[in-house]
Order: C-alpha cells, then structure tokens, then sequence
C-alpha cells in the first residue's frame, strides 16, 4: 500500500512537471490529489485552484476563456497577420494591449514603467512606423513608450532578450516580419522563457507570418473588420461614418479555440474593448452563391484543402 | 615627378630633396623610386603618435615627419629624462622606425637638436652653447629667409644670438626673433594636443600580454574600480569612458563607449565594454596580445548619489539607463528614440523620434509633449502607423474633389465602401516653399475592413494633374 502511495506521488510529481513546461495548468484532479491533505480534508480553498500565472483580463468572457483567464502577463503572445495591408490591424490590436498592460500598472501606482517597441526596419519600411500622434490618439502613453529599430532579426532578438532581463519595462512589442529562420521553435522559447523569468508580457507581432510551432502561450490571427459607425448624441448612428477600430481575433494557438473568432471594438477613450456583432458587410465581402455547390469533390489526403483547426498538431517549420 | 623623401642610404649618394625622378635615375641607375602616399605617412604618424600617448597624454603632431611629446610631469614615471628617452628610441628601433629625439625644456629647441644636433637630454642652461653651432635651418625659418640670412653671411644660430637685436627685427622681420626666442625657451610655444586630454584615467601595465576578451574584461573591471574612489571624491559620473589598447607591436586601438547617465559603478562599466567588444570584435586584432590597458573618463557629468531605500522596489530609471547604456554600447547611439510631439500641422513633422540619448529624457518628455497645443492633439483621426515617405497609388474618384472610389497600392485593387473627409492640411510655406501643393487627406476602409489614410496632392483643373498618396494605415 505505502509502494503504492510512493508510486502515484511519483506520477503525480512526473504529470506536474510536464504541465509546467507545457504552460498548462494542473489537470483539476492532480490539483485536488495536490490540495488534499492525507487527513482527506481539502487544506485550501477553491479560490486557490487557478494557476500561479499573473493575468491580465480583458473584460470580454469570450475572449478570457480563450486567453485562460486573460492576458499573459508573464510570457509571450503571439500576435500575427496574413498580409502587410493587414498589418495596421495587428499592430492595432498588440497596441491596444500594451495600452491595457500600461493601464494596469498605472491603477497600482506604477506609472513610469514605460512600454518598449522593437521594430525590425524592414517591418516598419512595409508597414509603416508607429506615429506618435496617432498612438496617443488611440489610448497608448507615448510620453513613456521608447522605440528601436534595429537592422537585422538578430539584433531585434537581442534587445528583447536584453530588454527582458531587467525589470524597467510594462511591456515588450517584438515586431518581425514574416517567418526568419533565426526566430525558428528554439529562439522563441528562449524568449518564452525570458519573459516569464523577467515577468514581463511579451507581444511578438508577427508581420504577414505564416503559422509555424512557437513557445508562445497563445497565437492569435487579427484581421481587419468593418468598423461600427460613429454615435451620435442622439443615439443614432452617422450614415456612412467610420467609428472606432473593430477586429476580428481568431485564436490559433489555444487550449480552447474558437474557430469562428470574436469580434472585437477598440474603444480609445475607454481603453477597452467591446464585443460587437460582425457587419453584413463582412459577409458581402467574400459572397458565396445562396446555394453553394462543391464544383470539384474535395482533395483528401492532400494538401490544398483547408485544414480543420485544431486537427493539425505540429507545423511544418515555415522558416 | 620628384624625390620628395630621402633615405639614410640616399642622402648619402647625394640625392636631394625636389629633384627629378630622371636626373635621380641618370645619377645612379638602380635607385628604388616609390610613389608618395601622403594618406599612409600620415596614417603611420597618427598611429605612432596614439602610441606616444603610454608616455603622456599630450601629444601634439609636427607637420608631417614629427611628433612634440610634452613630458611634463610624467618622466619621474619611467625613471627620469634619460631613461624615458632611451625606451622610446628602442622601443621605436625594434618597431623598425628610425626616429630621432631630444628632450628640452621648449619645443623649438628639442626639434633643433632632433633634426640637426645630437640628440639626448639638453639642460635648460645649457641652450645658448648648444644652438650657437646649429644651422640657421635649425629655427624653423622659412627657406627664402635662410637664404637672405646667408647672403649676409649669418649662417648659424650662433651669429645672431649675440648680435644686436633692433637691426635683425627693422631687416628680417619679427619672425626671426621670434623663433630665436623660441628656440631659447625665452618666448612660450603653445602646444596644440592631437586630442583632449582625459579628466581621469587609469592604466594597467603587464608583463604578460593578454588576449582573450574576458582578460580585457576583467582588467577593465579593475581599471574602473580604481577610477571609482577618485569620481566620488569629485562627486562626479562618467558620461563617456575609454578605453585604450596598446598592442605589442606599437598598435592601438580606442575604443569609446557612452552611458545614458552619470556612472561609476566598475561593474556596469565594463559590462558596457563586454558589449562594444561584441560590436567591434571583428575589427579588434588581439594578434600577439596587449601590453597596456588604459581606462579614461572623457567627458563626466554631476553624480546623484542615491540611497536604497527598504521598500524593496527597485528604482525605475536605474535599470532602464542600464538597458539603454547596454543597448546603445552594441548597437550606436542611434538604436532607441523617443517619439516627441511637435507644432505642426504637416503630419510627418508633427511626431518625430528622438534618439535616446538620457534617461531622463524620459521625464523631460513629458513636458514636451504637454507644450504642445490640446487643440493641434484633439483635431482629427491620425494613424497608428505612417509612412516615412507617401507611397504613390492610382486611385479613381467618383466626383473630382471626392474621396477615391478604388485605388490600386502595391499591385492589388481595393474597393472603398466608405470614407471620410478631405482634411484640408496647407503645407507649411515658410519651410517647404510657395509651390508646394496643399493636401487633402481621406480616411478610408475598403470591403474587408481595412483602414487607410490617403491624400490627394493638388487640384483637379489645376495646373498639374492630382496625385494620389498612401500615407497611413489605421488599426
């Protein structure tokens, strides 16, 4: 009986270790076997169940489930879209996250701590560089933001790196275009790594990058999304105006994806975001016949085809 | 083409200086002729000069053949006069160059004696006696002025140091006096120094030399621990430090790197040159090792000394400048900027990025933006990102001055389901002239939802056909 009782703290001990370098919380039974105390009564309380992880919630249930509790604020995230005219999308939205993680550490009094963007130069000659005007506008502190723009995807890698290694900053944007080969499975999780040792989130924006294995804790696909109309005091909305930004989240790399993804409205004044419906507009945008017929029986085993999310497990490396 | 430099070998066989290559060449057939290259002599005299500076850090280049060392202060370091001259002209012998010296107490003496005396150490006393059988070349006169001199039969320095001075001023000119009183150490000579000399500094010499990056690391680290005690005193930081190399073979390598704030902690100075040894590595030949390390403090600034407190909080700016110093010693000085508002209504000149060259910037900053005009910040939607230079698109609008109906960038179309404005913004006349042509800015989004900033430059029906430009993109 003892051997036994040696034998699963052992498996236990094993489960838990392989849950911490998956960036998993504890399965709710090794959890409860942990908590339990050899009297059979529960030592701590249930509000102790989630994990040690420090997250930041979004305030949109949807989206905190797919996060696990919000934000990562210890760690990467990666942010990515398909196609440079995209990028304003992405950026948009890695922004308006380092906002939040500003916000946040301005309500606990800390409010110097200053959000750092690394910009490979060949991802801000296509995309265009962050405008300071602009970046005020939509609710970022520009007064403590520093930007760098070094040349090569090395030397990007290693101002993150650096740059993770002290505690001076709220957030760390790490913005590269497509997939280099010298940001491949291990980089990442030795930035992965970094993050969490330094305690700062880490947004890897990825420029018109295809999917590809990485460490990150979640991979989230942002697409630009017709924008609500502007509000008019009365209520009413003014015909033809453009209100505030709304994306469109699809979450790629998540314990529970959603494969439809959110839609969600940036609000600069409020410094949030708001689920919206998607627009009909949206949906003009790819017309599809009412009754659509397959013309060609659909490739099995082959590729060409679209994918079911979640069926694929490993990436083939994109770089 | 003529001799401009001459060998011991040469002047001997009685070549002269300015003479035809071909009348060198009818005079001794086998003469070895090579073509002057003034960039490499010079070159040759800078680097002997940089390693001139183990014995004092004042050095000063003569012309293009000599170099004026000021010892004061610095022979009892190497054992006296005699001794300092004796190493410096083995040290260059073995370095293969043949060079000549004297130490004395004025510059115009010691480069007579150098040039055309014996050389050694010249008491100060001692300067009439040693002048008087000089030629009168020795007074770094000009030739046309030699050649009157001798016409009149003054020929060496001796005839005129006892000659009555009021006819050689109303005949010769001042010059001529000045010099002599120069040479005689009666009138000042100012020495200009190749470069300032260092507040501070540290030197490390070694009988072993090293190579390896850690070696210099470590010897750095314990260069700046003994400049520490001397900073504090003064109750200043480093904004600048240096460090030297001086390689076996007479080389010398600078290697400079600059701090965001006042520093003074040994550790974090040499970690700032663990990175520049990591930017410079591939131009920093150890080859056979290096003999000296000299750490120097340039340029320093007031030092706040700053208490730890228990809170337990570490200090903010502390960190960032070491971020920042780490950062900049890689990568140049040109690596991080700051976004800065200005007064302007142009949009590429209204947000600018500033390199970070201070940490407190960082506060500073946040006045400078305040400055700015709430009304210039409130005005109308800008983008989250720009183009450093507008990109040119074809865009089709439904009526002349309206927004555009579809626009072709970067190859592919897009379709505009809805837009907003023009924003009018009038160049500004004072900086980009009278004819530059106004722009009226559209915000845009296409069918799938992307947002865009464009602007058509000009009129329709103007003088020149409106262009139309991609400036920015919207989140």
């Amino acid at each position: 009986m003892a051997e036994n009782a040696v034998q699963r703290e052992t498996v236990l001990s094993l489960r838990e270790t392989i849950a911490r370098i998956e960036n998993r919380r504890l399965a709710g039974v090794v959890k409860t076997v942990k908590a339990a105390d050899p009297a059979g009564f529960r030592s701590r309380k249930e509000g102790s169940q989630s994990s040690g992880r420090k997250v930041l919630p979004l305030g949109i249930p949807e989206l905190d489930a797919i996060l696990e509790g919000g934000l990562p604020l210890e760690g990467m995230t990666e942010i990515r879209n398909f196609e440079t005219r995209d990028a304003g999308a992405a950026a948009g939205f890695a922004t308006a996250l380092g906002a939040l993680c500003q916000q946040a550490r301005q309500q606990k009094g800390d409010d110097r701590a200053p959000v750092l963007w690394i910009s490979q130069s060949l991802a801000s000659t296509e995309a265009g560089l962050p405008y300071g005007l602009g970046l005020k506008a939509y609710g970022l502190d520009i007064r403590s933001l520093i930007l760098s723009l070094p040349r090569t995807v090395k030397d990007a890698l290693w101002i993150a790196e650096t740059a993770l290694s002290v505690s001076a900053f709220c957030a760390v944007i790490l913005e590269i275009r497509g997939n280099p080969a010298s940001l491949a499975l291990s980089e990442s999780r030795r930035l992965h790594v970094r993050a969490r040792a330094g305690r700062i989130p880490l947004l890897l924006l990825r420029q018109s990058g295809h999917e590809e294995a990485s460490s990150a804790f979640f991979r989230l696909h942002i697409e630009p999304a017709p924008a609500r109309e502007r509000p008019l005091p009365d209520g009413s909305m003014l015909c033809g105006s453009i209100g505030h930004p709304v994306f469109h989240v699809i979450a790629e790399k998540s314990r529970s994806p959603a494969p439809v993804g959110l839609f969600l409205e940036w609000n600069p004044h409020d410094r949030r975001f708001y689920p919206v419906e998607p627009l009909p507009a949206a949906a003009a945008a790819n017309p599809e016949p009412a009754h659509s017929v397959a013309r060609l029986s659909a490739s099995s085993g082959r590729p060409g085809g679209a994918e079911p999310l979640g069926h694929l497990l490993a990436f083939p490396r994109a770089s | 083409m003529r001799l401009v430099a001459l060998d011991g070998l040469a002047e001997k066989s009685g070549f002269q200086l300015g003479q035809g290559v071909a009348e060198a060449r009818a005079m001794c057939p086998e003469v070895d002729v090579l073509p002057a290259d003034r960039a490499a002599d010079r070159a040759l005299l800078d680097g002997l000069a940089d390693w001139c500076s183990r014995y004092t850090p004042l050095v000063a280049l003569d012309g293009d053949s000599g170099l004026y060392l000021d010892i004061t202060g610095c022979a009892h370091l190497l054992g006296g006069e005699k001794s300092l001259l004796d190493d410096l002209l083995a040290r260059l012998f073995h370095l293969g160059i043949e060079a000549r010296a004297a130490i004395s107490s004025s510059a115009g003496l010691s480069w007579a004696v150098a040039r055309f005396g014996s050389q050694g150490v010249i008491a100060p006393d001692e300067a009439a006696r040693v002048l008087a059988p000089l030629p009168m070349a020795a007074l770094r006169l000009t030739s046309d002025m030699i050649e009157t001199l001798g016409r009149v039969g003054l020929k060496q320095v001796g005839d005129i140091i006892e000659a009555p001075r009021a006819p050689l001023a109303r005949r010769f000119g001042a010059t001529l006096l000045l010099r002599l009183d120069q040479a005689m150490g009666l009138e000042d000579e100012p020495l200009s120094p190749r470069l300032p000399v260092a507040s501070l500094s540290a030197e490390r010499r070694l009988s072993e030399p090293v190579q390896g990056e850690d070696d210099i690391l470590v010897l750095t680290q314990e260069l700046a621990a003994r400049l520490k005690p001397e900073l504090e005193k003064r109750g200043q930081g480093g904004r600048l430090f240096e460090l030297l190399l001086f390689r076996v073979d007479g080389r010398v390598f600078r290697i400079a790197a600059g701090t965001s704030s006042p520093l003074i902690e040994p550790g974090r100075i040499a970690g700032l040159f663990r990175e520049r040894l990591q930017a410079v590595h591939d131009d920093l030949d150890a080859g056979f090792g290096f003999e000296i390390l000299r750490l120097s403090v340039p340029k320093s600034e007031k030092y706040e000394v700053m208490q730890e407190d228990f809170s337990g909080t570490p200090d903010r700016q502390r960190p960032l400048a070491a971020f920042a110093d780490r950062v900049m010693a890689r990568l140049g000085a040109e690596s991080l900027f700051l976004p800065v508002l200005s007064e302007s209504h142009v949009p590429e000149r209204a947000a600018v990025f500033q390199p970070l060259a201070d940490v407190g910037m960082l506060k500073t900053a946040e006045e400078g933006a305040c400055s700015v005009p709430a009304s210039l910040l409130a005005a109308s939607v800008r983008p989250q990102r720009l183009f450093q230079s507008p990109e040119p698109v074809e865009a089709v609008a439904e009526v002349p001055e309206g927004p555009p109906r579809s626009f072709r960038w970067r190859r592919s179309l897009h379709r505009i389901a809805r837009a907003e404005g023009p924003e009018r913004i009038a160049p500004e006349w004072w900086l980009d002239g009278e004819t530059a042509a106004e722009r009226d800015y559209f915000r845009v989004e296409d069918e799938r939802g992307r947002r865009f900033w464009l602007f058509r430059e000009g009129h329709y029906g103007g003088p020149t056909q409106p262009r139309w430009f991609m400036h920015g993109v919207f989140a």
